[in-house]
């Protein structure tokens, strides 16, 4: 029995190794790349997609989407620790805290490993080797013009926020400002509201809002996840299609309220994109072949310098129905060019 | 005041205690059967973890579980020495986070050499703990409400003095430090921790001042009878929970290379759960430093251990739940079983 | 006695007064704080933490601490969202399934601590991860959006200012308060917390006053997830995630003692009253988002004060 069985695993086994073989391209690697988020969010659910996409399409080892238990950077870097001891050669990973997971990155460098920044970035000085995101001051920065657009250039905007301590809040505040300010003085922001980022503190916050305000606002501009589904929520509660709101991401309620005019737009980013072509780039590092260019024609934002744009763009009524496509569009033409652009390859 | 401070222990242990009424040799046993107990569970789960996975005890693992245990032994120190008068901190992570932006303040924004601001921060800390141990003595409130309110506070005052901007260019040599390795895998703040131990130990064991701080825990009223000035000590203990928080904060600012408005925001569990776990009582008069450390220990291991063990990403709270249930309740047979025994030998 | 001595000895007047001087102060310098939308905002968002509040004093109550009050509480919210979205439960299935799940956490909880001796502080703990772990497991953290449309609606019902949310909480305070005051379980809860040794004498069932204490709370936990739920309009996996320090925070600016055994239903429910108040005067004033944290610990500080000052002047000290 026993022989048959290991027999019979033998024969599937090479059977596999034979397909694998035929179907994998030139570069079949035995690199194993872990892609790791911050911690539990939707927002990284097509992560796990996009690993396994990667892991079949470039023939790559392993190519494992691991979560850290809960959002806490210290969990995070115990996560990455761990997974070298496992053997992985590549990281894949969203900072915790932008300036936090710059130590743990420095020590996997250290350990000849290299790491990206994905979906967000980590704040310069970093030895991230690049980072592959949305840029969120440009993001937060477009979202409100085009808030201010839907308002007919002129009005009074609020400003939904995130976690206060998180380096990239200040950014978003700072960009709301700048997209403001160029009004001259047309548009003015009422206040800015962080800590919005737990559902019940978001649904309190806004709904206190609106119930304060809601004659004197004329426009929402949220740069995080969870205030922007809350906040599309309360305004269709409150049947108000007067307030604009431009929100962040393509969360099912958010485009359902664009749908319907409760929301002038969202922002859109490219969580597929991020994970498929970082997995791809990481493969590539992590082989020893290819090095990141020094001279490549690298976006410079107030985080770092070696920033390449994911895909930002804003979802209206105009697009919803086609948005998906765009982004996968991009995605691909990110992946193809990316070698040629910014890599050294031997 | 502090009596209604007293968390009331388990009724079922009240009773039986009331029935045996321990001299105090029996309770230093006790204590030291229940350290056996706890480093004996710790052992076993160090034996199958390394028999499974070899990679456990190679010294990158070491190394990052030792710097990863530091600070969570500080932490539980801090918690520990307020719980030894019955009272509690929930400001240690608003404390901690003060003093981290305080030293990166003084060192980036001042230019002073690390020394000086890391002796200031501790001494912030230390005035931050004893504003409110005095709070607490002055106003006869509750130590969980006084440092509920500062905890937010310490926090507010923080985040306006400093517009939650991270310090991320501190001189080299504190980062440095933190990648020290001793021996191969033995972090410096690991020796740090247990130093701090050592002093600990010290203090409950052989000095006046630490038998009067666990007596006013124990029954405040009769410390007062017998001359044991109450207010005096928890406003010492409260000191030194502050400046062993700013010393966590601290140990974290090497750990990451950077002061990050961040840190502290999830110590409050943490620090509740090492000294609990190695038998320092809620309702105070009874501290165990050794037992804090294997607590620690413990939840380190068995955090470390899951990841090692690949177990599935979203799963791993369910199981840190489980095996800390099981850890719990094997100490607690071990402790009855010895009981029945030496009561039968009795 | 006077009224104003009857009154300055009454635990919850000087809640009373801090939520009176609140709500005139806003109303003269915000117009919009008494404005119907606004009162309806505040009295909705009052909804879920007074419930989790209870939920919290009832363990307070045998001198217990729950801290899987949270985890539970979005356990229990994932768990109807899953049944009516995935399974397609009607709700009157999956509600009294989740009202279940919720006791039957709770009846763990005072299982695991009462059998095992261990403090419920760390067996709650370790029983909170385990019900993140399985709340993670399930849904990977997307939430459940499809709930029956009957159900979300229910979450902004109203009434001109009144939103029909907050009907379960008051039966929940009542029932509560008929239960702590009249019943004999009631009455043996707070005699276990107040006195364990002289409650044992008298023959007080002790264990089972506390597995009882547990399991209540356990289901008002899923009942403020309900609440949660219907409010959101979807079962997101972070509900509960910032309960905790509310959960102490209300029973225990109510006078709630750690110790156990002195409870009032009417002065948590006053603090929850005056936490609303003052997160909504937060927003309504405009504080500068550096400031929120501080003034936020400084009004506690303030509402603190107060009571204590209350209670000296009672000669309670």
């Amino acid at each position: 029995m026993t022989t048959r069985l290991s027999g019979a695993l033998c024969r599937a086994f090479s059977i596999a190794a034979l397909l694998a073989g035929a179907a994998t391209v030139a570069q079949a690697s035995d690199n194993k790349i872990a892609l790791i988020p911050g911690g539990p969010h939707p927002y990284f659910a097509p992560w796990e997609q996009a690993a396994a996409d990667a892991q079949k399409d470039f023939g790559i080892a392993a190519v494992d989407f691991k979560v850290p238990s809960e959002w806490k950077l210290n969990l995070q870097t115990e996560l990455v620790e761990s997974l070298v001891t496992q053997g992985y050669t590549a990281f894949g990973i969203f900072p915790g805290d932008a300036v936090g997971i710059n130590s743990t990155v420095e020590e996997l460098e250290g350990a000849g490993i290299p790491a990206a920044a994905l979906a967000g970035c980590a704040q310069d000085p970093t030895k991230m080797q690049f980072c592959l995101g949305t840029d969120v001051y440009n993001s937060a920065y477009l979202g409100t013009k085009a808030l201010i657009e839907a308002m007919g250039g002129k009005g009074k905007i609020v400003h939904l926020a995130g976690l206060l301590v998180d380096p990239n809040t200040k950014l978003r505040m700072d960009a709301v400002e700048k997209a403001v300010g160029e009004t001259n003085g047309a548009v003015s922001i009422v206040q800015h509201i962080t800590d919005t980022d737990a559902q019940e503190a978001a649904d309190q916050k806004i709904n206190a809002l609106l119930g304060a305000q809601k004659d004197q606002i004329d426009g929402l501009i949220s740069t995080a996840y969870i205030p922007s589904v809350v906040a599309a929520k309360s305004l269709r509660n409150l049947g108000d299609k007067r307030i604009k709101l431009v929100g962040i991401d393509d969360d099912p309620i958010v485009l359902d309220a664009i749908k319907d005019g409760f929301a002038a737009g969202t922002m859109a980013q490219n969580p597929y994109g991020q994970g498929y072509v970082g997995a791809y780039v990481l493969d590539l590092l992590a082989g020893g072949g290819c090095t990141v260019k020094a001279d490549a024609p690298w976006i410079q934002t107030p985080q770092t310098a070696h920033f390449i744009d994911s895909g930002t763009l804003l979802i209206s009524a105009a697009n919803i129905a086609s948005y998906k496509d765009d982004l996968k569009k991009i995605t691909s033409d990110i992946q193809s060019s990316f070698k040629d652009k910014y890599l050294d390859c031997k | 005041m502090t009596a209604t401070e007293t968390l009331n222990p388990d009724p079922v242990m009240t009773v039986a205690d009331a029935n045996e009424a321990p001299a105090r040799r029996g309770a230093f046993l006790a204590e030291s059967g229940n350290l056996i107990g706890l480093a004996a569970i710790v052992l076993i789960f160090w034996v199958v973890l390394t028999s499974l996975r070899p990679g456990f005890i190679s010294n990158f693992n070491l190394f990052t579980l030792s710097r990863s245990l530091a600070i969570d032994i500080v932490i539980g120190f801090s918690t520990m020495v307020v719980l030894a008068t019955g009272g509690m901190n929930l400001a240690i992570g608003s404390i901690g986070v003060c003093a981290v932006m305080a030293a990166g303040f003084l060192m980036q924004g001042l230019g002073l050499p690390p020394l000086v601001a890391f002796a200031a921060a501790l001494a912030l800390g230390a005035a931050l703990g004893w504003l409110n141990g005095f709070a607490i003595v002055r106003s006869g409130v509750n130590s969980f409400i006084i440092t509920l309110a500062s905890a937010s506070l310490y926090l507010g005052a923080m985040l306006i003095l400093s517009k939650a901007v991270t310090f991320n260019e501190l001189p080299a040599a504190v980062a440095d430090f933190g990648k020290l390795r001793f021996g191969g895998f033995v972090s410096p703040l690991l020796i740090i921790a247990l130093a701090i131990g050592a002093a600990l130990i010290v203090l409950f064991r052989f000095t006046a001042l630490g038998r009067e701080i666990l007596a006013a825990g124990a029954n405040p009223r009769a410390a007062e009878l017998s001359g044991v000035p109450v207010g005096r000590v928890v406003i010492i203990a409260h000191t030194l929970s502050g400046a062993l928080a700013g010393a966590a904060g601290l140990m974290l600012v090497a750990r990451l290379g950077a002061a990050m408005p961040s840190i502290g925001q999830d110590w409050l569990l943490p620090s509740f759960l090492a000294p609990v776990l190695g038998g320092t009582l809620l309702s105070g008069g009874a501290v165990s430093v050794i037992g804090t450390m294997l607590g620690a220990l413990l939840v380190t291991t068995i955090r470390s251990g899951l990841l090692v063990m690949q177990v599935g990403n979203f799963w791993l709270q369910l199981f840190l739940g489980v095996i800390l249930l099981a850890a719990v309740m094997l100490d607690r047979y071990r402790g009855k079983v010895a009981e029945r025994r030496s009561l039968g030998r009795r | 006695m006077t009224l104003g001595q009857r009154l300055i000895a009454n635990e919850w007047s000087a809640i009373a007064v801090a939520i009176v001087i609140g709500v005139v102060g806003l109303a003269a310098t915000s117009p919009a704080f008494l404005t119907e939308f606004n009162l309806y905002v505040m009295m909705r968002s009052f909804c879920v933490v007074l419930v989790v509040a209870f939920a919290q004093m009832l363990t307070l109550a045998v001198g217990q601490l729950n801290l899987s009050i949270g985890a539970l509480g979005g356990l229990v919210a994932i768990a109807i969202g899953g049944m009516m979205e995935v399974l397609g439960f009607p709700i009157a299935v999956a509600l009294p399934i989740g009202l279940a799940i919720g006791a039957l956490g709770g009846l763990i909880n005072g299982l695991l601590t009462v059998r095992t001796g261990i403090n419920g502080f760390i067996i709650t703990l370790a029983t909170a991860s385990a019900f993140t772990g399985i709340n993670l497991g399930i849904t990977e953290s997307i939430p459940f959006y499809n709930l029956p449309s009957a159900f979300v609606a229910f979450g902004t019902a109203r009434l001109s200012a009144f939103p029909m949310l907050l009907i379960p909480p008051v039966i929940v305070a009542l029932l509560l308060a008929l239960f702590l005051a009249r019943t004999v379980p009631g009455r043996q809860l707070l005699a276990v917390g107040g006195n364990p040794h002289a409650a044992q004498l008298s023959g007080v069932h002790m264990n089972g006053i506390v597995v009882l204490a547990h399991t209540l709370s356990g289901l008002l936990a899923a009942v403020g997830a309900i609440l949660a739920v219907a409010q959101l309009g979807s079962a997101q996996p972070t509900i509960g995630q910032d309960w905790l320090i509310m959960s102490f925070a209300a029973p225990i600016i109510g006078g709630a003692a750690l110790t156990g055994g002195h409870v009032s239903v009417a002065a948590t429910a006053l603090a929850v009253v005056l936490i609303v108040l003052i997160q909504n005067g937060m927003v309504l004033a405009q504080v500068d988002p550096y400031w929120v944290q501080f003034l936020l610990g400084a009004l506690i500080l303030a509402a603190v004060g107060l009571n204590r000052l209350r209670a000296v002047r009672a000669g309670e000290a």
